[in-house]
């Protein structure tokens, strides 16, 4: 087997996986955002639709709502009367934002509640807008909370998107049983360790940035230098 | 279009899956979790070299896709095994072995890795002032564990785990990328045969949702009823 020869073959499939996953991502926290601030306001009825929109997200396997995207679509389009424009890229597209989506209203959620409550009382008291509160003072304490969340999900996201296959879309995965299927299935063991490798590498990509982003936390700094001090002071009582 | 007609027929075809996926997944989650616990006691003691190989252990498991794992378990997994049967002498056929066990040590493998870092997360969340007034009582390591430790950690790691058992759910729904007939698998058949796909589809996702409710439902009244008695 000629790894030098797959490993090229295969990562010319690769930015169709990334554009799935960056597309997914966007679509997904924006959905995330709206999704976590519907299920904090309690608006009466749109409240319970998007409960049971997260708990489709969550508790539904992502091969089946890829299917369902994929076949639910067109049909959904077709009842406004557009045309079919649903390619299994688009399909896969939609069906991970709305899945990542879902996931992630409940990693915001629960970051955002986290937040002590005198923080909003305090805000409000100081004359805050809303929008200046958020901003300002929930935001990033909300941030640092959800972070850790934020980056789980990611690397799901990536774990995810070597679903797309099958539902045709042409990614890494597909390109792999290509290649297998060319050399007679001989090699689909080898194959499979390189996809491995691939798949691990984005994932520790997205590990790195998330930490980076956790460690330069303006909430991280202080804390971290208050626990060092403390443990200086008690070595040096000792 | 979407047809009413057939669901019922359906319904009844894909509810026959439902026992198979549910027997698998209450058969993986006690191993996955006492392969967790061990991770996670390896971890928490500070086993000099045997943490470092749980670490890159883990390390592998979470970046790899769970299909690409359930491929090479796959395709590794019996190799592996005629090669030690073979090293020992014994005369058996590995690739004999089914799919069904090769998806349930996949799956273990990979959800296991998670069960450690719940059950680490829970062990944390263990007060030490605890074990050392049991020792001072006189407890011996194994009354300790079983009476204080054990009771306090399974609560709070409870919430967790049931995540980690749907989890468990929708990982089986893989495994019809190696003909193991689960309830996602069923429903792609049955679509199959009738080309009703969204229809099927629709049934299996009805049918996900209500296992994680009732699960979810379970799991919350168990652990209210642990903690009143604590």
């Amino acid at each position: 087997m000629d790894v030098s020869a797959m490993i090229p073959e295969l990562l010319s499939a690769l930015p169709l996986t990334l554009a799935i996953t960056f597309t997914a991502m966007v679509a997904g926290f924006c959905l995330a955002l709206v999704a976590s601030t519907l299920r904090i306001r309690r608006v009466p009825v749109i409240s319970n639709l998007v409960d049971i929109y997260v708990s489709y997200a969550r508790s539904v396997p992502v091969v089946l709502q890829l299917f369902v995207a994929f076949y639910g679509l067109p049909l959904l389009v077709a009842l406004f009367g557009a045309a079919d424009f649903f390619s299994p890229n688009v399909a896969a597209m939609v069906g991970l934002s709305l899945y990542h989506g879902g996931y992630l209203s409940e990693v915001m959620r629960p970051a955002y509640l986290a937040v002590d409550r005198g923080q909003h009382d305090a805000a409000d008291s100081l004359g805050y807008t809303f929008r200046q509160k958020i901003f300002r003072i929930v935001g990033p304490q909300a941030i640092h909370i959800g972070l850790p969340g934020y980056g789980n999900s990611i690397i799901y996201l990536i774990h995810n998107v070597a679903l797309v296959m099958y539902i045709g879309a042409a990614d890494v995965m597909a390109t792999a049983h290509l290649i297998m299927e060319r050399d007679y299935n001989q090699y689909q063991f080898e194959t499979y360790l390189v996809l491995a490798v691939i798949y691990s590498v984005l994932c520790l990509i997205a590990w790195l940035v998330i930490r980076f982003f956790e460690l330069r936390s303006p909430m991280q700094a202080p804390e971290a230098k208050a626990t060092t001090q403390i443990r200086h002071a008690l070595i040096s009582n000792a | 279009m979407f047809e009413t007609d057939i669901l019922l027929q359906d319904t009844r075809e894909i509810l026959g899956a439902v026992p198979v996926t549910l027997g698998m997944a209450l058969l993986i989650f006690p191993l996955s979790a006492i392969v967790g616990s061990l991770f996670a006691l390896v971890e928490y003691r500070r086993v000099p070299v045997l943490r470092e190989l749980v670490m890159v252990y883990k390390v592998i498991l979470k970046g790899v896709p769970m299909v690409v794992v359930i491929f090479l378990s796959y395709f590794g997994l019996p190799a592996a095994l005629q090669f030690l049967y073979s090293a020992l002498g014994i005369d058996a056929n590995a690739h004999l072995m089914p799919n069904w066990i090769i998806l349930v040590i996949a799956i273990t493998g990979c959800v296991a890795a998670f069960q450690a870092e719940i059950i680490k997360g829970a062990l944390n969340a263990f007060d030490t002032g605890q074990s050392d007034a049991a020792y001072s009582l006189g407890y011996t390591g194994s009354q300790l564990f079983r009476r204080v430790l054990f009771p306090q950690v399974a609560l709070t790691a409870i919430p967790d785990l049931t995540t980690s058992m749907m989890v468990i759910m929708k990982a089986l729904s893989l495994g019809f990328a190696i003909e193991v007939i689960d309830i996602f698998a069923q429903s792609q058949l049955t679509a199959a045969l009738n080309y009703y796909y969204l229809e099927a589809f629709v049934i299996a996702v009805v049918i996900y949702m209500v296992i994680a409710y009732i699960v979810t439902q379970i799991a919350d009244r168990l652990e209210q009823a642990l903690r009143i008695r604590t």
